[in-house]
C-alpha cells in the first residue's frame, strides 16, 4: 500500500464517502463507470476490480470477457455534485488483462505508450484544449425542434443569461474537482459555450476532458437545460469544435521556441507542424470520429477544412497564436480540427505521434498561408499545394486504414476494433433516409 | 650482513633505523616504486622527510616490543610504515606527497582513517571551504571561526590563494591518503575492505556537502529558501564505495514555507549543476570523480532535480522494476537531512512492494540478463565488476533475495551487500556456508579493485595485464606472486559463476535432501516467496516434486540432490517452469536408474541445460521425449539435432523393411521414426538450432519417407491376398505428394496430401490393375492413419480430380483425359504443388530380404527410381510432370476470366472456410494475411508467369516467392512483407503445437488470446520479444501482408 492509496483510504473514511465510481473510458471515448463500497477499496488498489468486458465497446475480443480496472489513486476525487453527505468519490482506472498485463484495448493506455514514447526522446507534451459545447432547452419528444437556451453570440454578455449561471456553476464545479479553467465566454452560436482548460500534461489533460463533459452534463440537468457535444447540432450555426493548444517540453525548457525565429519557433516546433500536416488525413477519423464530425469539418464558419498553417490565420488547420513577448514557455501550435467529441486519449496520441514522426523524419515545413484558405479557388489552392482534409467518414476511414502511423500508435488491436466501428457506423449512416431527401425530393421525383 | 659493502668496496655502516626503513621497503607491495618515489621526496623537501624519517629513531612502543630476528635493526615507527606502504600501492598518492610534502603530516597522525564518524569527516571538508559544519545549510566563504581555531585545516602555500573548489578537493585527497595509510598496512586487506569502503563513502559524502557549500556560495543570495538533499545511490547510498568511482546521485527539492515552488526547482537545479562542477570540472586542482545523476526519474531525459511528491508520482506511475532495485540502496549523503530522511521514507514502500508488481518475475529476467551481457567482448576476460562471475552478479544475487524476502522481513533490509548478505543468513534465506562464501569472494574481488583503483587513482574495473602491476597487486594483497593471484582471481570468479543458482535455488530443498548439515532449507513461506518470484506458478507443487526428486538413497536421488537447483533455476527461464519440472520428474522416474541417463546429467551440463529448456518450453517435446527416453542422448551432442535428410532416413527405412517379417510391425517401426524425427526437429527448432524454413523441410522428409515405406507394406498386402506373387502386379502406381507435402512445408501438425496414379503393366486388364491400385491405395491410407501406438499421419487426397467424388485412384490414361476435358482453375492451382513422391514396382518387398534401391530421395530428380520406363523411357513421375506442366504453367499466362475466377475463390473461401467465431485477423492459415493468402498471392504469380520464368516452377512457396521477386514480378518490399508474414505465421503454428502439445483441434491454428499461452510460444520462439508484443507483431506482420495481397492478388488500387 503506497501513500497515495493511504490517502485516498483516508480521505474516503475522514469526508464519510459511500461509494467510489471507477472511471474508465471505451475506445470511442464513452465514460463507463463501476462503483464498489469504500469496504472494497483497498483490494481494488491491490489487486483492482474484475468487471466483464465483452459489453464493453471495443474493450475486449469475444473470448477474453474478463478485465481488471485498477484505479489510479492520483486521479481521486470528490464528485461535487453528489452532495457532501455520503459523497461519491471517483478514480481513474487503467484496464489490465487477468494476469495483470496493460490491456491493449485501453485508449489511456494508448495515451500513456504514446507519451512514454515522447519522453524516451526527452519531451513531455502538454496540451491546452478550447472545449465548445451547447446548451438546448429540455426536450420533452424526440421529434421536439431544437431549442438553444439564448440567442447570444460571441463574447455577448447577456443580462440574466441563464449560461452566465451554468458557466459559473460549472466552473466552481470543475474548480472543487482539481480541474483549473483558464477561460470561458459565450460562442458564435446561439446557446453555444466555450471553456478552456489550463495547461497540463497531455494524460492529464485527457482525463480532465472525460470530467469536464460529465460536469458540465451534470450541471446541465441541475439547471434544467441539457448540453451536448455533439460536433454540428444546428446545420446553421458553427459546430463545437476543440481547438487544442499544444507544446512539448525538454526539462522545464519549451522545446517549441526560439528567441528571434519566424513566429518565435524553434526547428523542433516547424518539424512538430511539418508532421501534423504530412499525417493530418490519416488521423481525421480518430480526431473526428462521428459522421457528424464532418458535417462541421466542412460547413463553413473557420471550420479548417485544408491542411495548411498559419500565424493567425482562422482558417488554416494548425495556426501559430500571437507570441507574447518575454514568455517563452508560452510558445505553441493550434490544431483546429479536433472536435468535442472525440476521445481525447487516443486523438492527442495520434497528434503526439504525427508531430514527432516529422521531428523524427525531419519534415520540412511548407510555406505558411496568411490568406483565407476558404477563399481561394480550388486552383489556387491545388497550386500551393493545399489538400483538403477528408470529406466524410468513409473517406477518413480509407486513410486512417493505410496509415502505419496511426496503426503503431493505438496498436493493432485498437486499430483494427476502431475500423470496423467506423465503418459500421458509415454504413448504419448511409442507410438512412434523411429529412433533407424527403423534404427535397419527395414531392419532386 | 649490517655492514654492507658501498661502491667503492668500503664497508658502509647502516644505522640501526635505516637497516629497519630497508626491511619496511621490502614489505610493501612494490619497494622499487616506494624508493624512488621515498627519493623523489627527499628531493622536494629534504628537512621535511629528515624530520618525518628522524622522528622514528625515537622507537615507539609498538616497534619496540617488536622482535628483530635478522639483527636488521628495530622495526621503523608506524607512521613510517604508512608512508612506504602508500608509496608502494599508489604512484598517483606518491606523486602527491611529492607535490605537497606537508601531507606527511596526516602520516604522522596515528588517528586511522577508518572507523571516523562521519559528522568529523563533513566537518574537515566544510572548514575547509570556510563553511560553517553547524549550519544547516552551510556557505563556502562564510565560516564565522576564527583562523586560530582552524588548526586542521590543510596548510597551503601563500602566494595564490587557492579557490574553494581547490581547497576542497585537497581536503578531500589528504583524508583519502589518511583512508589509504589504514588500508595498506592493515594486515588483512580483505578483513578492513568495509571499513575501508564505509570510509569512502563518508569522504564522497562529506565532499557533496563541501560541493554543495561552494555551490551555494555561487548563487547571489545563497540559494535561501532552497531545501535540497543530496540522496547517494549505488555504492554511495549502499556506504561501500570505491576508491575511484561515479559517484551516483538523485537529488531531492523543496521551497521552503513560502516560496515558490518553480523558483526552488530553478534554484535547486542550478546548485545541482554547481556541484557537479566542484566535483568534476577543471581546476587547478585533480577532478574528485563523476557525479552520476542519470539514476533519476525518466534518467538522462528527466529533470535534474524534483520535489518529492514528483518523485513519488513518478514512481506510482512510470518507474519500471529495476528502478526500485536502485532504490534499495538510496541514503541521504549530504545537503537537507530532513528532505533526505523523508525521501527515504518515501520510496522505502515502493521497494519492499516491488516484488509484487505484475511483472516482477519477468523484470528480474531482464535485470539478471543485463548483468550477463554487459559486458564489452574484449574486456570480457579482465572485467572484475561487470559478467557472470563479477561484483555485479554477487550484488545482484543479494538484491534479487532482498526484495523477494524483504516484503515481509525488515530485517534483511541492509543497503550494505556484506551486511545484507549477513542478515540474510541470519535470517535463514541464505545457506551459512553459501553466504560465507559468496561474502569473501565479494571481498576478495572488491579489495582487488581497490587496489588497481588506488595506483592511479583511475576509475578501472580491468585486470592489469603488466607482470610488474600484477606482481604489486599480488604482494599488496599478501599473495607472493602473479601466477597466485591469476589462479586466485580465477577460481572465485569461476565460484561465483555458480554460486548464484546455488544460493537462489539450494535452500528450496527440503532439509532432508540437503548435502550437509550446514545447508540450510527455507521456511515454506519463504520458499513459496522464492518460487514464486522465480516464475512458478504453484510453488506447493514445486515443493512436492522437489521433495520426490530428491528423497531417497538412491544414486539417482544424490545425483538429483546435486543437480536440482541449477535445473530449478533454468526451468525457471523457460516458457513453463511448472510444467518444465513436472515433465523432468516424470523423465527421472522412467529413466531415472539409467547409468546413461545419470552420466549425460552429471557429466554434460550443456546437456542439462537443453534438457531443462526443452521441459520447460515444449509439452509436445516432454511428451516426446518421455515417449523415446534415448532422445535425450541428442541433447549432448549439438551433431545429432542436425535433421537426418531425406537420403539417410530413406535408408534407415529401408534397412528396418528389409529386416521385417510382419506388415503390423514394420508400419510401427516406420511412424515411429517419423515420430522420433518430428521429435528431433522440435528439439532443434526450440533450441534455436534451426531454423523455420528448414524445420518444415525435415518435417517433411519424414513424412516422404514414411509414405514411401509404408507404400511398400501396402504392396505387399495387396499381393498377399490376391495371390500376386511380386514381381508380377498388374499395375504400377505413383503416389503424388500435394498441397504443404508437396511443397515440402509441412508442420508437426500437418496431413499429407496426396493423388494416386496407377498404369496396367503390358498385359494387364485395365480391371486387374484398377484393383489391384486401389487395394494398394486403400492399404496405404489405412496403414497410416490407423489408431496405433505410434503417431498416425493422416491421408487426405481430396485434392484429387473430382474432389471427394472421384475415384480414389486414377489410371494415367484417365487423368490425360480428365484434365484435357475439365481442369478448373483450383485443380491447376493445387497443381502446382505437385511432387511425385513414389513410385511401386521396384524389385525388394518387406517380407524377403532382398536388395532394394530405396524410396526416391525426395527432391531430387523424379526420373530416377520410379520404376522402369515405357514408352519413349520415360518413368510414370516424368509423363505425370509432362502432363501437368501444361496446366500449372499455362504458356501465355492466365486469361482475364481465369484470373478473375481464381480470385473469385479465394474470395468466397475467405468467408467460408474460416471457422465460426474466430476473428480472421488472427487464423494464422486462413485469416488475414495469413499462410494461405501468401500462398495464393506465390500461386498465382505462378500460374501467370511460370511457362516464362523457369524458376517459378517450384512447389515451395518461398522458392517461388524468391524466384518472382529475382524476375521482378513482385517488388523486393512486397516480396519482404508477404515472406515475412508466411515464415511467421508458420512459426507460430508450428511453435503452438510445440507449446501446447496438441496437433489438431480449433486451437492450433489461431493466435491464442491466453496470455500464459502467448507468452510461453513467445519465449519458446526466443528472438519475438514479450506475449503481448508478439500479438502486436503478427497482427502487425499480416496486416502488412495482407495490404500487399489486397494489391497482388486481388489487382486493387
Amino acid at each position: 500500500m503506497d501513500r497515495q492509496q493511504e490517502f485516498v483510504l483516508r480521505t474516503v473514511e475522514e469526508r464519510d464517502i459511500r461509494f467510489i465510481r471507477l472511471w474508465f473510458t471505451d475506445v470511442l471515448g464513452v465514460l463507463k463507470s463501476v462503483a464498489v463500497a469504500p469496504a472494497e477499496l483497498e483490494s481494488a488498489f491491490s489487486e483492482g476490480i474484475g468487471f466483464d468486458g465483452s459489453a464493453i465497446e471495443g474493450l475486449t475480443r469475444v473470448y477474453e470477457a474478463d478485465m481488471i480496472a485498477k484505479p489510479d489513486p492520483t486521479t481521486f476525487q470528490v464528485l461535487p455534485w453528489r452532495g457532501d453527505r455520503h459523497g461519491t468519490g471517483r478514480m481513474f482506472c487503467d484496464i489490465l488483462t487477468p494476469d495483470g498485463e496493460p490491456s491493449l484495448a485501453d485508449s489511456r493506455n494508448v495515451l500513456k505508450r504514446a507519451l512514454a514514447k515522447a519522453s524516451d526522446k526527452g519531451f513531455t507534451f502538454y496540451t491546452h484544449p478550447e472545449v465548445e459545447f451547447y446548451l438546448f432547452n429540455q426536450l420533452t419528444s424526440p421529434d421536439e425542434k431544437l431549442v438553444p437556451v439564448d440567442r447570444g453570440g460571441y463574447f455577448d454578455h447577456l443580462a440574466r443569461g441563464s449560461t452566465h449561471d451554468f458557466r459559473r456553476a460549472a466552473i466552481t464545479m470543475l474548480e472543487s474537482m482539481g480541474i483549473s479553467v483558464e477561460f470561458s465566454h459565450h460562442e458564435a452560436g446561439p446557446g453555444q459555450n466555450e471553456i478552456d482548460l489550463r495547461y497540463a500534461d497531455a494524460l492529464t489533460t485527457a482525463d480532465n476532458l472525460m470530467t469536464f463533459r460529465t460536469v458540465v452534463k451534470e450541471v446541465a440537468l441541475e439547471q434544467g437545460v441539457f448540453a451536448s457535444f455533439m460536433p454540428k447540432p444546428l446545420p446553421q450555426e458553427p459546430g463545437s469544435g476543440m481547438h487544442t493548444h499544444m507544446s512539448l517540453f525538454e526539462d522545464d525548457r519549451n522545446a517549441f521556441h526560439e528567441p528571434g525565429a519566424q513566429f518565435e519557433l524553434s526547428k523542433t516546433a516547424r518539424q512538430f507542424i511539418a508532421g501534423l500536416l504530412v499525417h493530418a488525413g490519416e488521423i481525421t477519423a480518430i480526431t473526428n470520429q462521428y459522421v457528424n464530425s464532418y458535417k462541421r469539418l466542412w460547413g463553413g464558419q473557420e471550420a479548417p477544412s485544408y491542411v495548411s498553417w498559419g500565424h493567425n490565420n482562422r482558417s488554416a488547420l494548425v495556426r501559430v497564436p500571437m507570441y507574447k513577448p518575454g514568455k517563452g514557455n508560452s510558445s505553441r501550435v493550434e490544431y483546429r480540427a479536433l472536435d468535442s467529441a472525440a476521445n481525447p486519449y487516443l486523438a492527442f496520441a495520434v497528434i503526439l505521434a504525427a508531430g514527432l514522426k516529422g521531428i523524427e523524419a525531419g519534415y520540412e515545413l511548407p510555406e505558411s498561408t496568411e490568406d483565407s484558405v476558404w477563399e481561394l479557388t480550388d486552383a489556387e489552392r491545388r497550386a500551393l499545394g493545399i489538400t483538403p482534409l477528408p470529406h466524410n467518414l468513409d473517406e477518413a476511414i480509407g486513410l486512417m486504414e493505410k496509415s502505419e502511423l496511426v496503426a503503431e500508435t493505438l496498436g493493432e488491436h485498437v486499430f483494427q476494433y476502431f475500423l470496423r466501428n467506423k465503418r459500421q457506423e458509415w454504413d448504419a449512416y448511409s442507410a438512412q433516409v434523411t429529412p433533407y431527401e424527403l423534404e427535397r425530393f419527395l414531392q419532386f421525383l | 650482513m649490517t655492514p654492507a659493502g658501498g661502491p667503492d668496496g668500503d664497508s658502509v655502516a647502516l644505522e640501526d633505523a635505516s637497516a629497519g626503513l630497508l626491511r619496511a621497503l621490502g614489505d610493501t607491495a612494490d619497494p622499487d616504486l616506494a624508493l624512488l618515489q621515498l627519493v623523489r621526496i627527499a628531493a622536494a623537501a629534504p628537512g621535511r622527510l629528515r624530520a618525518f624519517l628522524g622522528a622514528s629513531a625515537v622507537p615507539s612502543e609498538q616497534a619496540e616490543s617488536l622482535p628483530d630476528p635478522w639483527g636488521m635493526g628495530r622495526s621503523p615507527r608506524a607512521a613510517v610504515s604508512r608512508l612506504l606502504g602508500v608509496l608502494g600501492a599508489s604512484s598517483a598518492l606518491g606523486d602527491e606527497l611529492v607535490r605537497r610534502p606537508e601531507l606527511l603530516d596526516v602520516l604522522d597522525d596515528e588517528t586511522p582513517g577508518t572507523a571516523v564518524d562521519p559528522a568529523d569527516v563533513r566537518a574537515e571538508l566544510l572548514r575547509a571551504v570556510d563553511a560553517d559544519p553547524a549550519s544547516r545549510t552551510p556557505v563556502a566563504g562564510t565560516d564565522p571561526t576564527p583562523p586560530s581555531e582552524a588548526g586542521r585545516r590543510p596548510v597551503h602555500p601563500a602566494e595564490r590563494p587557492p579557490s574553494y573548489t581547490d581547497r576542497l578537493r585537497r581536503a578531500y585527497r589528504a583524508r583519502l591518503l589518511r583512508i589509504a595509510a589504514t588500508d595498506v598496512t592493515a594486515p588483512e586487506p580483505q578483513v578492513v575492505l568495509p571499513a575501508v569502503a564505509a570510509a569512502l563513502a563518508d569522504l564522497a559524502g562529506a565532499a557533496l556537502e563541501g560541493a554543495l557549500a561552494i555551490a551555494r556560495a555561487e548563487q547571489p543570495d545563497h540559494a535561501a529558501g532552497v531545501r535540497l538533499a543530496v540522496v547517494g545511490m549505488g555504492k554511495t547510498g549502499g556506504r561501500e564505495l570505491n576508491y575511484i568511482s561515479d559517484v551516483d546521485v538523485i537529488y531531492v527539492v523543496e521551497p521552503e514555507e513560502g516560496v515558490h515552488e518553480g523558483h526552488a526547482l530553478r534554484a535547486g537545479a542550478r546548485l545541482a549543476t554547481a556541484l557537479a562542477r566542484v566535483c568534476s570540472g577543471t581546476s587547478a586542482e585533480p577532478a574528485l570523480w563523476q557525479v552520476d545523476a542519470a539514476l533519476r526519474p525518466e534518467g538522462k531525459q528527466g529533470p535534474l532535480v524534483r520535489t518529492l511528491a514528483s518523485h513519488v508520482a513518478y514512481y506510482e506511475r512510470w518507474a519500471s522494476t529495476w528502478e526500485f532495485q536502485a532504490l534499495l540502496k538510496s541514503r541521504h549523503v549530504a545537503g537537507d537531512p530532513d528532505l533526505g530522511r523523508a525521501y527515504r521514507e518515501a520510496v522505502e514502500p515502493f521497494v519492499w512492494q516491488a516484488v509484487t508488481r505484475e511483472n516482477f518475475v519477468e523484470d528480474a529476467r531482464a535485470m539478471r540478463k543485463r548483468v550477463e551481457d554487459n559486458v564489452p567482448s574484449a574486456e570480457a576476460d579482465r572485467q572484475i565488476k561487470l559478467g557472470t562471475g563479477g561484483l555485479r552478479d554477487v550484488e545482484f544475487t543479494v538484491q534479487l533475495l532482498q526484495l523477494v524476502h524483504g516484503r515481509t522481513d525488515p530485517a534483511i533490509r541492509s543497503r550494505t551487500t556484506l551486511n545484507a548478505l549477513a542478515a540474510l543468513a541470519g535470517g535463514g534465506y541464505v545457506g551459512r556456508e553459501h553466504a560465507a562464501r559468496m561474502a569473501e569472494y565479494y571481498r576478495f574481488l572488491r579489495s582487488l579493485e581497490h587496489r588497481i583503483q588506488l595506483f592511479r587513482l583511475r576509475r578501472t574495473h580491468l585486470m592489469p595485464t603488466t607482470e610488474a602491476d600484477l606482481r604489486r597487486l599480488a604482494r599488496g594483497l599478501g599473495l607472493p606472486d602473479a601466477n597466485a593471484l591469476d589462479k586466485r582471481w580465477r577460481a572465485v570468479r569461476r565460484e561465483v559463476r555458480t554460486l548464484h543458482e546455488a544460493v537462489f535455488y539450494r535452500p528450496l530443498l527440503p532439509a532432508t535432501a540437503q548435502l550437509s548439515e550446514d545447508e540450510l532449507s527455507l521456511a515454506p513461506e519463504a520458499a513459496v516467496a522464492r518460487f514464486a518470484a522465480a516464475g512458478y506458478r504453484d510453488p506447493a507443487g514445486a515443493m512436492r516434486h522437489v521433495t520426490a526428486l530428491t528423497e531417497g538413497v538412491t544414486r539417482r536421488a544424490a545425483i538429483q540432490r546435486q543437480l536440482l537447483p541449477v535445473l530449478l533455476g533454468w526451468f525457471a527461464q523457460g516458457a513453463d517452469p511448472d510444467a518444465g519440472l513436472l515433465a523432468f520428474r516424470r523423465l527421472s522416474d522412467e529413466l531415472g536408474s539409467t547409468p546413461w541417463y545419470l552420466r549425460l546429467l552429471r557429466d554434460s551440463e550443456a546437456a542439462a541445460a537443453r534438457l531443462a529448456q526443452v521441459l520447460a518450453s515444449s509439452r509436445y517435446l516432454a511428451e516426446a521425449l518421455a515417449r523415446s527416453p534415448e532422445s535425450v542422448q541428442w541433447l549432448a551432442e549439438t551433431a545429432s539435432l542436425e535433421p537426418r535428410g531425406a537420403a539417410r532416413l530413406g535408408a534407415e527405412a529401408d534397412a528396418m523393411l528389409t529386416r521385417a517379417t510382419d506388415a503390423a510391425a514394420a508400419t510401427v517401426s516406420l511412424r515411429a521414426l517419423r515420430r522420433r524425427e518430428l521429435a528431433r526437429t522440435g528439439v532443434g527448432e526450440v533450441l534455436g538450432l534451426l531454423d523455420p524454413v528448414r524445420a518444415t523441410r525435415a518435417i517433411s522428409d519424414a513424412a516422404d519417407v514414411l509414405l514411401a515405406g509404408a507404400l511398400r507394406v501396402a504392396e505387399h498386402l495387396a499381393r498377399e491376398p490376391a495371390g500376386i506373387a511380386r514381381g508380377q502386379e498388374p499395375a504400377r502406381l505413383l503416389v503424388v505428394a500435394m498441397g504443404r507435402l508437396g511443397g515440402q512445408e509441412m508442420g508437426y501438425g500437418s496431413d499429407a496430401d496426396v493423388m494416386f496414379v496407377y498404369e496396367a503393366v503390358p498385359g494387364a486388364t485395365e480391371r486387374a490393375a484398377s484393383d489391384y491400385a486401389l487395394a494398394v491405395a486403400m492399404n496405404l491410407r489405412r496403414l497410416l492413419s490407423d489408431v496405433g501406438p505410434e503417431p498416425a499421419l493422416p491421408v487426405d487426397a481430396d485434392l484429387r480430380p473430382e474432389g471427394r467424388s472421384g475415384p480414389l485412384v486414377r489410371s494415367f490414361a484417365s487423368y490425360v483425359e480428365y484434365y484435357e476435358r475439365w481442369s478448373s482453375p483450383w485443380e491447376a492451382q493445387a497443381l502446382l504443388r505437385a511432387r511425385p513422391l513414389a513410385g511401386t514396382l521396384r524389385p525388394g518387398s518387406v517380407t524377403a530380404p532382398v536388395p532394394d534401391a530405396g524410396p526416391v530421395a525426395p527432391g531430387g530428380a523424379v526420373a530416377e527410381g520410379f520404376g522402369p520406363g515405357v514408352a519413349g523411357g520415360l518413368s510414370l513421375a516424368e509423363r505425370f510432370t509432362e502432363l501437368v506442366d501444361p496446366l500449372r504453367y499455362p504458356s501465355g499466362g492466365l486469361d482475364p476470366a481465369t484470373v478473375r475466377e481464381v480470385r473469385r475463390i479465394k474470395a468466397r473461401v475467405e468467408s467460408e472456410r474460416l471457422p465460426r467465431g474466430v476473428e480472421p485477423a488472427r487464423h494464422l492459415k486462413l485469416g488475414r494475411g495469413g499462410v494461405s493468402d501468401v500462398e495464393w498471392t506465390v500461386q498465382l504469380l505462378q500460374l501467370q508467369h511460370g511457362a516464362d520464368v523457369p524458376a517459378l516452377r517450384t512447389p515451395g512457396t518461398i522458392a517461388a516467392l524468391s524466384a518472382a521477386r529475382e524476375a521482378g514480378l513482385v517488388d523486393a518490399a512486397d516480396a519482404a512483407a508477404l515472406r515475412d508474414a508466411w515464415v511467421l505465421a508458420s512459426r507460430l503454428r508450428s511453435a503452438i503445437v510445440l507449446w501446447s502439445g496438441r496437433t489438431t483441434g480449433a486451437g492450433v491454428d489461431v493466435l491464442p488470446h491466453d496470455r500464459m499461452a502467448l507468452s510461453g510460444i513467445a519465449r519458446l520462439l526466443g528472438d519475438v520479444g514479450t506475449g503481448a508484443e508478439l500479438e502486436e507483431l503478427y497482427l502487425r506482420t499480416a496486416r502488412r501482408a495482407r495490404a500487399v495481397v489486397e494489391r497482388v492478388f486481388y489487382g486493387a488500387e
